[in-house]
């Protein structure tokens, strides 16, 4: 299981864009935008999940409207093995284009000259997540059912967007461990920010706009603590050395 | 039908006509932009492989400079200048290997803490036995950074000779400009080998023990880093 978590999450380096041809496949998903798949997935995201939710009724109907065969279905969850504790592989196909399209179409229309900040583009996710926020709850049950679907799609794809919410936006990166904890705070920010949502009952969700707001911002005034004290302490240690080598120069 | 479609192809019986089609008649050549094929999985693995390990080794080398720098800069005041321009050469290939680490989303090592620790006692540990341990140290060190280096060369100048859409073969602007980068700081780490020797590494007194010590350490560093 360790194994297979550290070879699944391993981030892949991110060559330069303009010089290579795009490739056919979509990154994580085993197809590309003119696929048949793409066609159908993108089309049950967009017309049947908000009224069914995440079930093979969704996949069924999207099929059925762009005139495929409804046996179909067994192609479509074809990339995942199949699991006794966890739904269909086809609705497990579904919640996985869910998380990758919504995440790619974060970055998509991005203008090149000024990144937006972290905050902005946290809750541009949030908001692409308002058509299908009654389901919720039920997608969140798919994602956190312990087993391989977790392992290796959904915590991999959480890291990603919180990869892209760094790397798109103007916040600071960075080259040591502070690469891993601001990335895993931003993870949590958002999986706390979506179980809200999940719950959420205001209008046009406004409540989990202003929780995610605040969780954000607490995650970044826990970094500040931890940089200040980190500071404070560098500078005591410093401070006692040369204090050390001064009395042993007096003699 | 060909001919009242083409326009250079149209024959006049005037003389002159001729001349101002010329400039009209010219296709508008586009530049061609070229692009080369997606990088396989195997290949993006390796270059992230490479930039991590080449940023782990670049920081640890930094930080082994500061060590001895710490220890060794108000007792020996002639290696000041020595270690100083060492150091200095060690914190560009660190923001080097930063720069391509953010740039092309590659995690920095996990362990960074313990590098950074590490290399500091390393650094300033040898350095507090003698200043001639702490050029065997350097000497170590810089003896597997320069095998390293060299074999990622090797590498890249054979595994990445993508095929272009205009029919070529050969690597991006942006593999070569790694290479280029690689091969200048081999060429700083080899230099620095020198620099060790001729400071007296050779005279440390526990010699053998201590390099063959230090490059087994680098080694396992390197396999390390490569992986977490």
């Amino acid at each position: 299981m360790f194994k297979r978590l550290c070879q699944v999450s391993l981030r892949r380096y991110h060559p330069s864009k303009g010089e290579h041809l795009n490739s056919s496949r979509l990154g994580p998903l085993n197809y590309g935008l003119d696929s048949p798949q793409y066609a159908v997935l993108s089309h049950a995201l967009k017309v049947s999940v908000p009224v069914v939710g995440f079930n093979e009724r969704a996949i069924v109907h999207s099929l059925n409207q762009l005139n495929y065969p409804s046996t179909m279905l067994s192609v479509i969850g074809a990339s995942n093995s199949p699991s006794l504790l966890h739904s269909s592989p086809a609705v497990m196909e579904l919640v996985k284009f869910h998380l990758v399209q919504k995440r790619l179409q974060l970055s998509q229309d991005l203008s090149s000259e000024e990144k937006p900040s972290l905050e902005d583009l946290f809750i541009k996710r949030l908001e692409l997540n308002v058509p299908i926020a009654g389901h919720l709850s039920q997608l969140l049950s798919h994602v956190s059912v312990p087993g391989p679907f977790t392992v290796d799609t959904a915590l991999p794809e959480l890291h990603r967007l919180s990869d892209d919410l760094i790397y798109y936006s103007n916040e600071k990166d960075h080259h040591d461990f502070a690469w891993y904890s601001k990335r895993l705070g931003i993870s949590c920010a958002y999986v706390s920010s979506e179980l809200f949502m999940a719950q959420d009952k205001s209008h046009n969700y406004e409540e989990t706009f202003q929780f995610a707001r605040d969780k954000l911002q607490r995650t970044m005034q826990l970094g500040e603590y931890y940089n200040n004290t980190e500071e404070w302490l560098w500078y005591t240690l410093l401070n006692s050395i040369n204090l050390a080598k001064s009395q042993m120069a007096r003699g | 039908m060909l001919r009242t479609i083409n326009p250079t192809t149209r024959r006049w019986f005037s003389v002159l006509s001729s001349l101002k089609n010329t400039a009209a008649s010219e296709p508008v050549k586009e530049p061609v932009t070229a692009k080369a094929e997606p990088l396989s999985e195997a290949r993006e693995a390796y270059l992230e492989r490479a930039v991590r390990v080449d940023q782990a080794g670049e920081l640890g080398a930094d930080y082994i400079y500061a060590g001895q720098y710490f220890v060794l800069a108000n007792k020996y005041p002639h290696l000041k200048s020595v270690l100083q321009h060492m150091w200095d050469q060690e914190v560009h290939h660190h923001n080097t290997f930063n720069r391509w680490q953010t740039e092309n989303r590659v995690r920095p090592s996990l362990i960074t803490p313990l590098w950074k620790l590490g290399a500091f006692t390393m650094g300033a540990g040898t350095a507090a036995i003698s200043s001639e341990a702490a050029m065997a140290c350097t000497e170590a060190v810089e003896t597997v950074i320069g095998g390293h280096y060299n074999q990622q060369l090797r590498c890249l100048a054979n595994q990445y000779d993508l095929k272009w859409t205009d029919g070529t073969n050969g690597p991006t602007k942006e593999i070569k400009s790694l290479t280029e980068t690689i091969r200048q700081f081999r060429d700083d780490e080899l230099e620095h080998l020198n620099t060790a020797i001729e400071h007296d590494s050779r005279k440390a007194v526990p010699y053998i023990l201590l390099t063959e010590g230090i490059k087994g350490i680098c080694r396992v560093a390197i396999w390390t880093a490569e992986r977490i």
